[in-house]
């Protein structure tokens, strides 16, 4: 790809963000309600499909094949154009679709792949009351009854479960092996009977994660990734390799959206001569362009098969604390007013442009996924190889 | 980028690693025998013809070793300031002699001036590797306030003697005398204070992945309480940061080597952040290396305080992190007229 070719590239991304981007989405989508919010994503993900940037990361054959160095470039102009956010269906196209291409089978695939492009929404059902952090200690059953599995147990922090169509789930076979070799991984349709789905209110206010109930849910065995009890290791496989891609989007809007406007909110607010302020966004945009040149290497690296076992924990580590910090001092700077914004617009992520909304929904990325201090042993243990705490099996 | 120059590269970071490993004092003759002064020397004056991107590997191994050496003012700056000059046969002359380690030149950034009489005044402190040179280049600005590069002999140097035992740096003084030899820059001064500033964050880059490496085996390998102390998550969660920030000073200090060898118009930026951001990341992990060897670490014979010193004065040379990170405030000032 050279570089007349990516100009080209963002030259006609430009023109069709001009066109297709709706330019009054944040104020309609403040306060919309919940069928208004689905609805209005779904299109989003249709338009973003029929000009072929729904799943650029995707291999070829299923309607991506986009390189790097071009997905950059499509990243940073949806950005700069403040996009809407594929809140809905990231869970389906990153980690449903990492986990299928790397340990589906082909009907899975053919099964998932084209609906999650038709809009099929899917939701992660890993964590639990008991298994956060120490997610290998899960305890939702899944007994084998012929074809089928029968499961029972109860799933936290299922983002967007209200509205899914299908769901990632860990479930344990086994209960008499050792905590990680007797979990399997299941496609779930939420439509089985037995599924109850409550939301959760979280910290901003909305009530996008939800806790999932599982009473007698029989999944059929055709829907299990993977070998039975070799769950946990599919999970650490897909997780790895959605981390990376996730992030190159994560952290073009970052230097393109997130840091442009915190300038912007300096100057507004008249304090751009302050040379604290000055070295604060200063530092801000090298770590900003430091993360850029990490996520990029990552996906480059995962490409070609040369990634470092903790390269996923550092980027997210680095990515979630510096939004936390950044979105602070945009949450600062802005003064009384940064708390008088009630609501932030649906279909944004954190760059909703309400800086103290923003600031509290960063712990969104600190937590979950794996927490800030998960990162830091999984770097500490995988990536420099330092002795396990001996308590921890 | 082609997997042939990711391999030289590779192949230098190795050569040059084992070498300095067996010497924290490097001799000018060793300089010039293993091809590093003359990397960026055309082929045509009996260089390599290679580019900043390889100085760069040289000066990453430079700083994890902390070698002693001529290599920051008589190749990195001298060669470099050489490079930047309109050409002419004495410059080339000039590069051909350090190519081939006749000559060992030295720059002087500072505050001097050069008269319509050819005569120069002025001082510069802080300059590496001048004392003993047998060139001394000094950046002037002329009587038309464009910078101009004179070499004159007459010029007090004077030692500085600094903590860190591994660099030499002299103050420079300029009293009216006259300049024997005067270039003009193609560019301007800029060039050459950016690939200073990055030369310096590479030598950072290198000290602290040094400490890394060093204080990971440590934790491994010392025991307390029972165990190692790297499976306490206090320990592991500080390595894990010291991890995450040369990541980060790998990629900024990697871009900016390579925009200048690209001569890009974004250069300046790029090197202030990985000036600011390497050289301050370094003293960080030298700081935490130092703490997590505990007393051991403390002793002037574990050495680690080899490094905090060499990682802090990288730290103020060339422009302090602050003085890079206002540099590049100056650009969201356009926010406001907006």
């Amino acid at each position: 790809m050279t570089g007349a070719d990516l100009t080209e590239l963002r030259a006609a991304v430009r023109a069709w963000c001009a066109e297709h981007i709706p330019a009054d989405w944040r104020r309609s989508q403040t306060a919309v309600s919940d069928e208004d919010f689905v609805a209005f994503q779904k299109w989003w993900f249709a338009e973003l499909r029929s000009a072929g940037f729904a799943v650029p990361h995707w291999p070829r054959e299923w309607g991506g094949g986009m390189p790097v160095a071009e997905q950059v470039v499509l990243y940073q102009e949806l950005a700069a154009h403040d996009a809407p956010r594929l809140v809905l269906a990231f869970v389906g196209i990153h980690h449903a679709a990492a986990t299928l291409l790397v340990a589906g089978t082909d009907e899975q695939r053919r099964r998932h792949l084209p609906a999650i492009l038709d809009g099929e929404v899917w939701v992660q059902g890993f964590s639990e009351p008991e298994a956060g952090s120490d997610l290998a200690s899960l305890r939702t059953s899944a007994r084998k009854d012929g074809d089928t599995y029968v499961v029972n147990g109860q799933k936290l922090w299922a983002s967007g479960g209200l509205h899914a169509d299908w769901c990632l789930l860990l479930a344990r076979t086994d209960p008499n092996a050792p905590k990680r070799k007797g979990i399997s991984y299941f496609l779930l349709d939420m439509k089985t009977p037995g599924v109850d789905v409550r939301p959760i209110r979280n910290a901003i206010g909305e009530s996008h994660f939800c806790e999932i109930f599982l009473n007698d849910v029989v999944i059929p065995a055709a829907n299990l990734v993977g070998a039975q009890d070799a769950g946990w290791r599919v999970a650490q496989q897909t997780l790895g390799a959605e981390r990376g891609l996730t992030m190159l989007e994560l952290a073009e809007r970052l230097g393109h959206a997130g840091f442009r406007w915190l300038v912007e909110a300096c100057a507004a607010e008249r304090v751009l001569g302050d040379s604290v302020v000055q070295d604060k966004l200063a530092q801000f945009e090298i770590e900003i362009t430091g993360l850029r040149g990490l996520c990029r290497d990552v996906v480059e690296r995962s490409e070609a098969g040369t990634a470092g076992p903790a390269d996923a924990s550092i980027v997210k580590l680095f990515y979630s604390e510096l939004l936390q910090r950044l979105t602070d001092f945009g949450a600062e700077v802005t003064g009384p007013a940064a708390h008088t914004r009630l609501t932030k617009p649906l279909s944004s992520g954190w760059e909703s442009g309400c800086w103290m909304l923003d600031f509290i929904g960063s712990w969104e990325w600190t937590i979950p996924g794996g927490s800030s201090e998960i990162q830091r042993t999984i770097i500490g243990e995988r990536g420099l190889g330092l002795p396990r705490e001996p308590s921890v099996l | 980028m082609s997997s042939a120059f990711e391999e030289f590269h590779d192949e230098l970071r190795a050569v040059a690693g084992d070498l300095l490993a067996k010497d924290p004092v490097v001799d000018w003759n060793v300089l010039v025998q293993t091809g590093w002064v003359g990397l960026e020397v055309p082929e045509k004056l009996g260089g390599a013809g290679a580019t900043f991107r390889e100085v760069a590997v040289v000066c990453e191994e430079m700083g994890r070793a902390t070698s002693s050496s001529n290599y920051l003012g008589s190749t990195v700056l001298a060669v470099g300031a050489l490079k930047e000059l309109q050409p002419s046969a004495s410059r080339d002359q000039l590069l051909t002699g350090i190519a081939n380690g006749a000559v060992r030149a030295a720059v002087a950034i500072g505050s001097f001036a050069l008269d319509r009489d050819q005569r120069l005044s002025g001082r510069a402190e802080f300059v590496p590797d001048i004392e003993g040179a047998d060139r001394l280049l000094i950046v002037a600005t002329d009587p038309d306030g464009s910078p101009v590069l004179a070499q004159a002999t007459g010029v007090t140097v004077e030692s500085q003697p600094v903590l860190d035992e591994t660099r030499r740096l002299a103050a420079v003084t300029a009293d009216d005398v006259a300049a024997e030899q005067v270039w003009r820059f193609e560019r301007g001064l800029r060039q050459l204070q950016d690939r200073a500033a990055v030369a310096v964050a590479c030598d950072s880059l290198g000290l602290a992945e040094a400490m890394l490496s060093a204080t990971v085996s440590y934790a491994g390998v010392r025991q307390q309480f029972g165990r190692p102390i790297g499976s306490f998550q206090a320990v592991k969660h500080a390595c894990a940061d010291m991890a995450v920030t040369i990541a980060v000073s790998s990629r900024l200090v990697g871009d900016a080597a390579a925009a200048i060898a690209q001569e890009r118009p974004d250069t300046t930026t790029a090197a202030s952040m990985a000036k600011s951001y390497a050289c301050g990341a370094a003293v960080d992990v030298v700081g935490k290396a130092m703490q997590l060897h505990g007393g051991i670490g403390y002793t002037w014979e574990s050495g680690i305080h080899v490094y905090l010193k060499r990682a802090a004065l990288n730290r103020s040379l060339f422009g302090s992190s602050a003085t890079h990170r206002k540099d590049m405030a100056q650009r969201y000032l356009a926010t406001d007229q907006e």
